[in-house]
């Protein structure tokens, strides 16, 4: 039997470890390559693709890397974020209730609704807390108009909806844990804090106009300048909406991260500079 | 650069063999026995490096032999310079055997 596709295989499977931008040039070089490998060596030749592909992908440049590709716009966000809860929910629906008279052994699908529900009142037991730990959000300069505040409205109502179904499934695997490892009930805690604190910082990360996260943070000033002019971080929204500037050390005049809104003629710079990237 | 750089054994092995006429991956790979999964990225790294660049061959080139176009590499003047000194380091690299494949790239 032939097995001349299984180079073919390795190859396109290898090339999956490859970053998207680069696969196409990745694969045209190893498959060039593979046409002067003697039949009988194709596939072990072929298996260093593998190494190669990780070599890549950990060396490549990349202006937004990781998870934050899948989260910059917000719509991948909510996609993103609505796969893991799917998943979750599924998981959910596996995972046994807690062992209360009232509750069957395992959660029903039209339980979870419900169920969503408590966490969300778990949850928004912390929020104040949270809020104070925080501090206050980025205050807009140049007034951001309405539409873009609901949307931003939305897009935060539509996140700490999606993260429940997480905290949910974390709540039921903790409980079910807690048999085995004792602290484990300490999970409900961390996951609904650390769910919504992603929340609100990836909120706050965000451009206030398009909703993308910031991008290119750069350091601004030294410690020294402080008497004569803030120092700190500064963040840009690729569409050159504006910048999020915070200082390191809070002053007077910049006790809170501070957005500022850049003109329409800006943009055409900062799409320029994204596409050079 | 050149100088200040200490090539592993494998990268000078890598340089010598692209610096006498190997310049294609599977070449180098044949030439030095070493596994196609050290020599790509190493051929990679030291691109990145700046000792080694890199060129597709012209699609005439390869139409006319009927074959696809190869990605070949060349040393770069600080890919000689650290492959100079490579060579006083470790003085065995000098016996692979040179060839001249790269007249019709």
């Amino acid at each position: 039997m032939s097995i001349g596709w299984m180079p073919h295989l390795i190859l396109r499977t290898a090339s999956l470890l490859a970053p998207a931008d680069r696969r196409a040039e990745w694969v045209r070089e190893w498959r060039s390559e593979l046409w002067y490998i003697p039949p009988d060596g194709a596939a072990r030749f072929c298996l260093g693709a593998f190494p190669d592909a990780l070599w890549v992908r950990r060396n490549h440049a990349s202006p937004v890397k990781g998870a934050a590709i899948h989260l910059a716009s917000p719509l991948s966000c909510l996609a993103f974020l609505a796969i893991v809860a799917a998943l979750s929910l599924a998981i959910t629906l596996l995972l046994p209730a807690p062992g209360l008279p009232d509750i069957p052994q395992r959660l029903r699908a039209r339980d979870l609704p419900a169920g969503c529900c408590a966490m969300l009142i778990f949850s928004s037991t912390m929020l104040p807390v949270l809020w104070l730990v925080m501090g206050r959000a980025p205050s807009h300069f140049h007034q951001v108009p309405w539409p873009n505040r609901v949307r931003s409205g939305i897009f935060l109502v539509l996140k700490i909806a999606l993260v429940h179904p997480i905290v949910l499934a974390s709540f039921l695997l903790a409980i079910s844990l807690n048999h085995v490892v004792p602290i484990a009930a300490l999970g409900i805690f961390s996951t609904s804090v650390f769910a919504l604190r992603w929340v609100l910082i990836d909120q706050r990360e965000r451009c206030p106009v398009c909703l993308r996260l910031l991008t290119d943070p750069v350091r601004i000033g030294t410690a020294s300048q402080t008497l004569l002019e803030w120092y700190g971080g500064e963040s840009a929204c690729s569409r050159g909406h504006g910048l999020l500037h915070r200082a390191e050390i809070p002053s007077s005049y910049s006790a809170y991260p501070q957005w500022h809104r850049q003109d329409a003629s800006w943009q055409g710079l900062f799409l320029e500079g994204v596409g050079r990237q | 650069m050149a100088e200040g750089l200490r090539l592993s054994h494998t990268s000078a092995m890598i340089l010598q063999a692209v610096g006498t006429g190997h310049v294609y991956g599977y070449t180098v790979i044949a030439v030095t026995g070493l596994a196609s999964g050290t020599v790509y990225p190493a051929l990679r790294r030291l691109e990145g490096d700046e000792l080694l660049r890199s060129e597709w061959e012209r699609q005439s080139t390869a139409d006319a032999a009927l074959r696809p176009p190869r990605k070949y590499y060349r040393l770069t003047p600080s890919g000689e310079a650290a492959l100079e000194i490579s060579r006083k380091r470790y003085p065995l690299l000098s016996k692979l055997a040179p060839l001249t494949e790269v007249e019709d790239v």
